[in-house]
């Protein structure tokens, strides 16, 4: 059912996409359109040379538009790919966190199979010796497992510790802390 | 007299928890100096500046109760100033640009009998003052008959957080008065002198595809790479020749402590617990010391390399994630709160292995990374309190402890 859900929201997601790269050349092509219905207006001729060099420009950006959208497919997949959350001191995935791994280990199994990926292990700031890396490290290495037992090829994953050096929030505050308990997925092309 | 009823006072003191106590107490109890200036060169800001880097490394050798009192005096009057007629000792200084612009600067320490030591020191810039300072300081010391204080010229390497995955490495005195940024840029952390002369280093960069552990030689700024692991790579200790390494690497996922071969490229797995084993540093050529979650919490232990066993090595504390050693003697971090949603506080213990005795060493904010210097009588370490980041010295034997603040970022590691 999940799988469905996010198969036919990437379907959907798809089709919002290519009816974007589809509709640049509309757009542009428009005014030509509306030059021919409306010949007898005006001095519009300058801007027409305009727009046909403009379609030629077209062209080139529909290229550019396929070319970037595998990075632009990351960023979308990547955002599907929820954080995952622990608690302090802890590197065990909590259980109203399986269902966000549950989640990212369907999409690497679906949209995302071509992708390596990398977990990226996070603490709060309390502090900067080796152990909290290797706390960082053990919670890479959690979801790491989780994910393989749904059925991901463990050399497709890469794991590192950022330990309290990147944090996403830098507040002295409880929900601050908690959000900098965390791993990342990074995907790599 | 004075001297030596100082010393019993400081012994006496070492025993006490309260460290604010002692010092306050102390003050009377230590002999009393003064500084006077007799430059001829240089403006009144930098002849200030200098006297103040002068006034802290003589508080910090800890053997005077020095005077704050800025003074200035003809080099060559017999006596001394008027208002320091009643001290044990002044210390009389003269600075002079030299004509290849080099800071001269010549001392006379005078006692009741009159001058008892004098020297003349040279350094090629003016904006590097503050190791002529540290090494008068030094002379000073030695001049006392005190036990060496010779951490005092060696330099310090940190790392410091300046946004989310961007660090910067830096050298440093131990002050941080003086600050040369080594690497700029990019993601490196864990820096680990490479050598007794300080001349290398090791640090880890997280800039490249796996945590990768690097070289870089100050003296020909090339850099190499030395070897690489997924998930974690850090160098936590080198050993006297500084032909083995410690090293955590992770390349299961599984943090582990290797001996690393620098001559032979060949590593040697030391641990084999399925949790985390991390920070070892070398006791001598066949011990080793590290932190360990086999109880469920951080503690250290210690294992001679090759044999299976272990041997916890601290009885107290609930999480003890770092430490240093030197002979008998262990400094851990351990935290003294274990609240998720508040201010935890983590202090600096020291303890014998061959006794019970415990002395906590610091008493507020986040104390890390302890340091003991090369011949014990040191310790350097990290504090964060509030937003704030410094370096800090506790000296064993004074019973004493110093802080010299960043100015920004966030120390991430350090070692001296």
């Amino acid at each position: 059912m999940m799988k469905s859900i996010v198969l036919s929201s990437v379907a959907i997601a798809m089709l919002v996409f290519s009816g974007c790269a589809d509709k640049e050349p509309v757009v542009e092509k428009k005014p030509a359109v509306e030059k021919k219905d409306t010949t007898a207006t005006k001095k519009a001729d300058a801007v027409e040379t305009e727009i046909v060099s403009k379609e030629d420009v077209v062209i080139d950006e529909n290229k550019l538009d396929n070319s970037e959208s595998n990075e632009m497919k990351i960023a979308r997949l990547q955002k599907e790919l929820t954080t995952v959350y622990f608690d302090y001191d802890k590197f065990n995935i909590r259980p109203d966190m399986q269902s966000r791994v549950s989640n990212s280990a369907t999409v690497a199994n679906g949209p995302a199979y071509d992708y390596a990926i990398k977990l990226e292990g996070n603490c709060d700031e309390w502090g900067s010796d080796e152990y909290n890396f290797a706390l960082g490290l053990k919670r890479a290495s959690s979801v790491k497992k989780a994910l393989v037992s749904q059925g991901i090829s463990s050399s497709r994953i890469s794991m590192v510790s950022y330990g309290e050096s990147n944090p996403v929030c830098t507040d002295k505050t409880k929900e601050c802390w908690a959000q900098n308990r965390r791993v990342d997925f990074k995907l790599l092309p | 007299m004075k001297i030596l009823l100082g010393w019993i006072f400081v012994v006496s003191m070492l025993f006490a928890n309260d460290a604010t106590i002692d010092v306050i107490k102390k003050v009377q109890a230590l002999p009393t100096m003064a500084i006077e200036d007799s430059s001829v060169s240089y403006d009144e800001t930098f002849k200030f500046r200098f006297f103040k880097a002068l006034y802290a490394d003589l508080n910090v050798i800890s053997l005077f109760n020095v005077d704050r009192n800025y003074r200035e005096v003809d080099f060559d009057d017999a006596s001394v100033a008027v208002q320091n007629k009643d001290m044990n000792y002044v210390l009389r200084y003269k600075m002079l640009k030299g004509d290849d612009n080099s800071l001269n600067v010549e001392i006379k320490l005078f006692n009741s009998d009159g001058i008892a030591f004098n020297k003349k020191y040279k350094i090629s810039k003016k904006n590097i003052y503050m190791f002529v300072s540290h090494t008068i300081a030094f002379d000073i010391n030695k001049f006392m008959g005190a036990p060496s204080v010779e951490w005092m010229k060696r330099r310090v390497i940190f790392s410091r957080v300046v946004a989310p995955q961007k660090t910067e490495i830096v050298i440093a005195d131990y002050t941080l008065a003086y600050q040369h940024t080594v690497i700029k840029g990019g993601f490196n952390i864990f820096p680990k002198w490479a050598n007794k002369q300080q001349s290398a280093f090791y640090y880890t960069s997280l800039d490249e595809k796996k945590p990768t552990l690097k070289y870089l030689d100050i003296r020909t700024a090339r850099s190499k790479r030395v070897i690489a692991s997924d998930g974690m790579m850090v160098c936590s200790d080198v050993n006297g020749d500084g032909k083995k390494l410690l090293l955590t690497m992770a390349p299961n996922g599984q943090p582990d402590i290797y001996l690393y071969n620098v001559e032979t490229s060949k590593k040697k797995r030391l641990t084999r617990y399925g949790g985390i084993d991390v920070s070892a540093q070398f006791v001598d050529d066949e011990n080793i010391v590290f932190v360990s979650g086999r109880l469920g919490y951080p503690n250290i232990f210690s294992k001679k390399i090759g044999s299976k066993s272990v041997e916890q090595m601290v009885y107290y504390g609930k999480s003890n994630a770092a430490c240093s050693v030197h002979g008998e003697y262990i400094v851990y971090k351990a935290r003294e709160s274990s609240d998720a949603f508040e201010t935890n506080t983590f202090n600096l213990h020291l303890i014998s292995t061959k006794t019970d005795f415990i002395r906590r060493l610091t008493a507020t904010g986040i104390n890390e990374f302890p340091r003991f210097s090369k011949d014990g009588d040191a310790i350097l370490f990290i504090k964060n309190y509030k937003a704030q980041s410094s370096i800090g010295i506790i000296r064993l034997n004074h019973n004493k402890n110093y802080l010299f603040p960043l100015k920004y970022g966030r120390l991430q590691a350090m070692d001296w």
